[in-house]
């Protein structure tokens, strides 16, 4: 059995992206496209996300205009293109807090957010911290923690500590402490709800961007490269990366990173008329193709 | 076009941005942990202390700022952020330390957001004030 159908799907993207921001150590080696992306997983009478991208109102002409994003559209639109609403979502696990992954908590109005007890407590913490160390507090929206405010008292944030398991029937949140950010986490789906999957799936938030943060350069012989940007350690980031691909049965193409541009050279994929892409990784049992 | 005058106005009332943004912040991420039911939001939270400190700064430092005509209207903004952030930094002391998580953070938030909205348009009414800081996010490569 398939319970769940899963698609990458993409609401923005920086054109040409420094590879040195993406792999560990590749100074000088050129651009990749950034695709920027949100994650829907459907079926068992579940519609959830995984992250939900950030609020262009705030955002967009400043990442417009410095650092090249383009193409942004509204999750209405984007998930319109599978027949569903920002509405009809009712739970969103919340990989990290920088504004590109939580920015947009406010266009989802029933939702139950998820999000590590750490990523929020740490964060605080550091705003306590003298002025010099303000690059430990970047990405992170003022605005946001506002927001987060408004969803605790709806009873709509769970701070999450730790790994938790069937936070949905066969969904499980991992904690990756002290790597991209104090309290990431990645979440795996079990997609057989087998105690032992067959059938697992992890989506990594920006534990990695592309695939060379998880085998290496040369696919024979793979290894782990860090990636770009690590508020924690790259030895946790790595330790991590073996935890996901171990996870997932060794096939690190079941780890998805939603910034991996070659996801459409690995599963079925469609460009919308707005030109941005829906990657199709799964379709549970019944469900209609969307691509 | 930037004249001399108001550059100058412009990098000495940067930091004065800067230190109301981080003390909003500051605030925002105690409600939060206060709402979540965090177990670090705690009552003697240090945060509090750091926020005032800062905010004292920030409101000396605004002070003695001198806009020029084209800075008026930022200058008026950056005041009207101080003073409701400064009405949200006092609810949070009366409120937020004894009672913890029983807070009414409406008390804090709604003085907050509204000085918060006035940092916005401070930070659009002339260039070099920036709302977040995206270089530590995954779009952080600037062209």
């Amino acid at each position: 059995m398939t319970a769940y159908s899963l698609w990458v799907m993409e609401y923005a993207a920086v054109p040409n992206y420094p590879l040195s921001g993406l792999v560990y150590g590749m100074h000088n080696q050129g651009v990749r496209k950034l695709p920027y992306c949100y994650i829907v997983i459907k079926g068992q009478g579940q519609l959830a996300m995984v992250d939900v991208g950030y609020n262009h109102k705030a955002h967009g002409e400043v990442l417009a205009n410095t650092y090249g994003v383009r193409g942004w559209r509204p999750p209405r639109e984007v998930l319109g293109e599978i027949g569903i609403q920002p509405d009809d979502v009712s739970t969103i696990f919340i990989t990290h807090a920088h504004f590109d992954h939580m920015g947009n908590i406010e266009d989802f109005p029933n939702a139950t957010f998820f999000l590590q007890e750490r990523e929020l407590s740490k964060w605080v913490w550091t705003m306590s911290l003298h002025r010099r160390f303000r690059w430990l507090m970047g990405g992170i929206d003022p605005a946001d923690m506002m927001r987060a405010v408004d969803l605790a008292r709806q009873g709509r944030l769970v701070s999450v500590e730790g790994d938790r398991e069937n936070v949905l029937p066969g969904i499980d949140l991992h904690a990756a402490f002290d790597t991209h950010t104090w309290g990431s986490m990645y979440v795996t789906v079990r997609n057989d709800l087998a105690a032992n999957s067959q059938d697992s799936w992890v989506f990594c938030g920006d534990l990695a961007y592309m695939y060379e943060n998880l085998r290496g350069h040369d696919p024979k012989d793979p290894e782990y490269i860090p990636i770009g940007l690590a508020t924690g350690s790259q030895f946790n980031v790595i330790m991590t990366a073996d935890e996901m691909v171990r996870s997932v049965g060794g096939d690190c193409y079941r780890v998805i990173p939603p910034h991996e541009e070659r996801l459409k050279d690995l599963y079925p994929s469609r460009i919308t008329k707005a030109g941005l892409r829906i990657t199709q990784l799964a379709l549970a049992d019944g469900e209609k193709s969307q691509v | 076009m930037i004249d001399d005058a108001t550059a100058t106005y412009i990098v000495e009332t940067q930091k004065c941005f800067e230190d109301l943004k981080q003390v909003a912040s500051q605030l925002a991420g105690l409600l939060v942990l206060a709402a979540a039911g965090s177990k670090e939001a705690l009552p003697d939270h240090p945060m509090l202390v750091v926020a005032g400190e800062l905010y004292r700064e920030a409101d000396d430092a605004l002070r003695q700022a001198q806009p020029t005509e084209r800075a008026r209207k930022h200058f008026g903004h950056l005041a009207r952020a101080a003073t409701a952030i400064g009405v949200a930094l006092k609810e949070a002391e009366l409120h937020l330390r004894p009672l913890g998580r029983g807070l009414d953070v409406d008390r804090v938030l709604i003085p907050l957001r509204a000085g918060y909205t006035e940092l916005e348009r401070a930070a659009d009414a002339l260039p070099g004030f920036e709302k977040v800081s995206y270089e530590r996010a995954c779009c952080g490569g600037r062209r």
